[in-house]
């Protein structure tokens, strides 16, 4: 055991040197002359002349190769020089410090957002449960769910047109003190907020219903204290993902960076990868993998603090929830909306141009309005479903499968989630092109590879807590085997939170597969595939924000029909009748200031489930 | 109990300045200047190179009104006096320039032999600036404030090569560091840097001595705005004065009454392979072009912020449209029915993919098969140019640092070209443009490159398809913005506010 725990920083280490590699030998593994690149980089118009390719290179001193370049990089940062820039000749180091000091700043903005955020969708929650009148409620969160599917780029768009120019409350563009912040962390945190907020409602149930809670709340300690130390129970479950939060905010905050022209570290490395500008890249991404290994420490540690010596006993109680959240028949109504609007689309012509046409407000001949070409854009949304869909599901799928896997050993996938998600997505795309080349299964490779990642972090929070449970120490004292505990105790536990997880990103990974199609990568124009109706409309937002709102509105109701699916289903005439049943077990409707009496059946139902 | 939220504050106190260390610098308006406001100026493109004059930051420095050459561009692309007052030619491969009374930004006077100098370290700069390449230049200082410029081969257009942002003169203290050169306080232009923040800001004060007399605005403080949209409303918002490249789909936000566009001398045309695939039959390319109606283009695609593609020179060049011939020895169109064709184009500028798309309708009305794609920029080039698209939809610049009008034609178009997109080899056009390049006089010159277009043309390698035309947002107070066409000037003497 302690074998295993000596050699994870090696691990770690071998992992981000692998990653380093990857990055210097980037332009060799996509075969991409970095001479070209970078000529163009500095001066687009220049004709590639051979011997301006040949001044590039012998000023770069690229004909030494790649593994010479990798070494005298390497060489010089043990000096703590991390090089200088292939485009503009300058210095990397401390272009790359202040850029990541942009980024966090911004980052700790989007939290500060993220956690108020997160507040408020689990409030109703900690307030029902702080006066135990949890039980028997169905789930709510259609909110925050729709929140959560919220892009930020348009989230960003939106906000710089409307509150920065129109109504002039705050500046739109620029970084140049806390007002400007205001703008650019809502767009980064509400989608954040809103996703940590429904993983941690989704757990709260579990620890209200849990023997203290109940024994604090007949003893008559105060309901807010109760609520708080629920929030304890809880929150070291998700501190992985918060973490990966940080990181993936501080690296990939590329789009809110563009729009409101901030000089972050996301923007300097996507130009550093697209010009391959290597020892800028290679400096930003051992930052950010840097910036990760201390997030994902400084998490395990606060996780350690919070529920330490619980964990260490096993003293833990199963979070499961006391009921099964009650099936509700909203699901149906979302989905059946979906399938509405796709049917529709679907009888109508997605190519059919007509430049005189263009960006018409919705009307009863086209509802959805036209896009900058004078296309249906109910059209394009109902012909883009299937592609979209198909592909979301299936890398979703491939990225659950994968992130249970490797959330089960811990740590082997420790320090492997940590470096992967801290590699930013456009450098995770040309990393697998250059692998795996740029064929049509690249962009899907592409976004599993980093996809897997949260749902990984998630299972193996939650695993630690649940393996030190006490009814396990119960199970493994009768003679339970460990493929046994993982078959019937722990993957049972386990897995519904993060296929709700799982589904919950699914808008997610259908943004990310479009993000990459300007490598070529993925669907091309014409298609009208749901992340490319996104992007090609961003420009327009204001002047038809119809052409964006639709494809974004069937994005959110996506997130909307996985949230409430997965409470389970109920056919609304089905239901009446187990409601007048239940409504017989003398369930007295709940009042915000029951009597102790009301709470019986509650905790009767809690007992049943254990 | 209450010390902890005091506790607090004071850790808050004391982080205070080390975040404001995160925050990018405010140039801010630097005061002091007698009279004249200050102009705030939102650039598209930051300086990729440390503001080198030798690469694409030589334009930057001249629409800023810091640095000159000895020669400028006029209106009707001929060279005009700029640092040299007047020139003759002494032969065919040797000039004479008679330079004016002038001084650097740095107090020192402009000499023959400080441009001699400056010229010379162009010659030597690795990749050299796109005006010299392929061009073997010596300057050396002559007699009573002359400078002799000596080119290995006869070069006709020598007064207008040295119109290049890229020959701009400096003094010999923009060279005292050895790996680069500094226009910081070295030039010889209306205003010069006081400061310079990275790549995202620069201030700019009047240079008083200025040979021209002295700037009407006091100063300029530049910001660097990379994002279309972030830069219009920079513009909206009234946080600067004058916004370059304002996207077509942002224009319609902005006043009409602040919205200043100006045709330019790009041109987006579709470009057909004529080496390899479908189009490597004249026919097939003759039945593309018939097609294609360019007026979608400009009315649909680009708003009306273009004019449709009427030839390889748009109506920026204005003497071209007079001089414009038939193309010659086109060929029937036919073939079109069921070819499979790919068209590439990159999504840099959003109107581009917009453009392929309408483009595609339109050849699928013919009966092509099309299919699309769209990458960035930077990973469409080397394949575009290895052939492997049939057809790539590209804008691009007609008027070259050369400021010859035939440079374009050479590098696109011939046989030895460095940027042959059409991959065309042709000898008609390339006796044409051997023709073109051995003229001197400029109007002999733009007839005969006229001539060459015609031929190009005339073999379909390339349909324009629209001139584009660039939107300047200028605010309503401010007057005398330089709207160039050739894009080398935006703030000069008469600019204010």
């Amino acid at each position: 055991m302690t074998v295993v725990r000596g050699l994870v920083p090696l691990w770690r280490a071998v992992l981000v040197g692998a990653l380093l590699c990857g990055v210097g030998l980037l332009p060799w593994l996509s075969r991409t002359d970095p001479a070209l690149t970078v000529l163009k980089a500095r001066s687009a118009e220049r004709d590639p002349t051979p011997e301006a390719l040949e001044a590039v290179r012998s000023q770069l001193g690229l004909d030494a190769g790649p593994l010479h370049l990798l070494g005298s990089w390497l060489g010089g940062l043990l000096r703590g020089d991390a090089g200088r820039s292939w485009i503009s000749g300058a210095e990397v180091t401390p272009a790359v410090l202040q850029a990541l000091g942009v980024s966090l700043l911004l980052m700790a903005g989007a939290l500060a957002v993220a956690v108020v955020t997160a507040g408020a969708v689990c409030a109703r929650t900690l307030w029902l449960g702080a006066r135990r009148e949890l039980a028997g409620r169905p789930s709510a969160g259609t909110g925050s769910a729709l929140l959560s599917t919220l892009p930020d780029f348009l989230t960003a768009s939106v906000l710089a047109a409307v509150v920065g120019v129109q109504l002039g409350w705050l500046p739109a563009l620029g970084w140049y003190g806390p007002q400007w912040m205001v703008l650019p962390a809502l767009s980064l945190g509400l989608p954040a907020g809103a996703l940590l907020g429904r993983l941690l409602d989704d757990m709260l149930p579990g620890a209200f219903a849990e023997p203290w809670a109940l024994a604090a709340a007949a003893r008559g300690v105060r309901g807010r204290s109760i609520a708080r130390q629920a929030l304890r129970r809880c929150v070291p479950g998700l501190l992985p993902n918060f973490g990966l939060f940080v990181v993936g905010l501080t690296g990939g905050a590329v789009a809110v960076e563009q729009i409101f022209d901030i000089p972050g570290l996301g923007r300097l490395s996507l130009q550093a990868a697209i010009a391959q500008d290597l020892p800028v890249l290679q400096a930003g991404t051992l930052a950010l993998v840097l910036l990760a290994a201390a997030a994902g420490g400084l998490a395990r540690l606060v996780a350690r603090l919070l529920v330490g010596p619980a964990l260490r006993d096993g003293a833990l109680s199963s979070l499961h929830r006391p009921t099964p959240s009650r099936p509700t028949a909203l699901p149906l109504l979302y989905g059946g909306l979906l399938l509405a609007v796709i049917a529709l689309g679907l009888a109508r012509d997605p190519q059919k141009l007509d430049t005189t046409a263009r960006l018409q407000p919705p009307s009863w001949a086209r509802p959805f309005g036209t896009d900058a070409l004078g296309r249906d854009v109910l059209a394009r949304v109902g012909h883009g479903a299937l592609d979209t869909l198909a592909l979301a599901v299936a890398v979703s799928a491939a990225a659950f499968v994968l992130g249970v896997v490797l959330g089960l050993l811990p740590r082997l996938s420790g320090p492997l989630l940590d470096t992967v998600n801290a590699v930013p997505p456009v450098l995770a795309g040309l990393l697998v092109a250059g692998v795996a080349g740029s064929g049509a299964s690249t962009p899907a490779l592409a976004v599993a590879a980093v996809a897997w990642a949260p749902l990984s972090a998630h299972t193996s929070a939650l695993l630690q807590q649940e393996r030190a449970t006490t009814h396990l120490t119960a199970t493994r004292g009768l003679g339970a085997g460990r493929l046994y505990l993982l078959r019937h105790e722990l993957l049972p536990a386990v897995l519904p939170p993060v296929i709700r997880h799982a589904l919950l990103r699914l808008p997610g990974v259908a943004l990310a597969l479009a993000a990459l199609g300007f490598l070529g990568l993925g669907a091309q124009p014409p298609s009208p595939e749901w992340g490319l109706l996104l992007a090609e409309n961003q420009p327009y937002a204001e002047r038809a924000p119809w052409a964006v709102l639709a494809p974004a509105a069937v994005l959110a109701l996506l997130g909307a029909v996985a949230v409430t699916a997965g409470g389970g289903v109920r056919w609304p005439g089905r239901a009446r009748r187990r409601r007048s049943v239940k409504s017989l077990a003398a369930q007295p409707p709940a009042t915000p200031w029951s009597s102790p009496a009301a709470q019986q059946p509650a905790t009767t139902a809690i007992k049943e489930s254990r | 109990m209450h010390s902890l939220p005091r506790r607090r504050f004071l850790a808050g106190l004391l982080l205070a300045p080390l975040l404001t260390g995160c925050f990018a610098s405010d140039s801010g308006e630097a005061s002091g200047a007698s009279d004249g406001s200050r102009l705030r100026v939102a650039l598209a493109f930051p300086p990729a190179e440390n503001y080198s004059p030798y690469g694409a930051d030589a334009t930057l420095l001249s629409r800023l009104g810091v640095t000159e050459g000895l020669t400028r561009l006029d209106a009707n692309g001929t060279a005009v006096p700029a640092l040299a007052e007047s020139w003759s030619r002494e032969s065919d491969r040797s000039w004479l320039f008679t330079l004016r009374e002038a001084a650097f930004q740095d107090g020192t006077e402009v000499t023959p032999k400080a441009v001699a100098a400056s010229l010379t370290r162009a010659t030597r700069a690795k990749p050299v600036t796109a005006a010299l390449s392929g061009v073997e230049l010596t300057a050396e200082a002559a007699d009573s404030g002359r400078v002799r410029v000596t080119t290995a081969a006869p070069d006709p257009v020598l007064p207008l090569r040295l119109s290049s942002p890229g020959l701009a003169v400096l003094s010999a203290k923009a060279y005292a560091k050895k790996d680069a050169v500094s226009p910081v306080g070295t030039a010889t232009g209306p205003f010069e840097f006081t400061k310079v923040t990275g790549t995202t800001a620069a201030t700019l004060n009047r240079f008083d001595d200025y040979w021209g007399g002295r700037a009407q605005a006091s100063g300029i403080d530049a910001k660097f705005i990379a994002d279309g949209t972030a830069r219009t409303n920079a513009l909206r918002t009234g946080e600067t004065d004058i916004a370059e490249a304002v996207p077509v789909s942002q224009a319609a936000s902005l006043d009409k009454a602040i919205r200043r566009d100006t045709a330019t001398t790009r041109t987006t045309s579709l470009l057909l392979n004529t080496k390899s695939g479908p189009f490597k039959d004249p026919k097939t390319r003759a039945a593309a072009r018939e097609a294609i109606d360019t007026s979608a283009f400009a009315k649909g695609v680009y708003e009306g912020y273009a004019d449709p593609g009427a030839g390889i020179y748009g109506p920026a060049l204005t003497w071209a449209a007079d001089k414009r011939a038939k193309p010659v020895g086109r060929a029937e169109a036919g073939g079109a029915e069921g070819t499979s064709v790919t068209v590439a184009t990159y999504d840099n500028r959003p109107e581009l993919p917009e453009a392929a798309q309408v483009l595609k309708q339109q050849l699928e009305r013919a009966g092509f098969k099309v299919e699309l794609e769209v990458r960035e920029y930077s990973r469409l080039e080397s394949d575009a140019l290895a052939g492997k698209f049939d057809a790539v939809v590209s804008a691009r610049n007609t008027m070259l640092d050369t400021g010859d009008p035939v440079s374009v034609l050479a590098s696109d178009f011939t046989c030895d070209g460095s940027y042959n997109l059409p991959l065309l080899c042709d000898k008609t056009v390339d006796k044409a443009v051997a023709t073109a390049e051995s003229i001197t006089d400029t109007a002999k010159r733009q007839d005969a490159s006229m001539a060459a277009e015609a031929a190009v043309l005339g073999t379909d390698a390339v349909v324009p398809l629209v001139h584009q035309r660039i939107i300047t947002g200028v605010g309503a107070e401010v007057s005398g913005v330089q709207l160039d066409p050739y894009e080398r000037g935006l703030v000069g003497l008469g600019t204010r506010r």
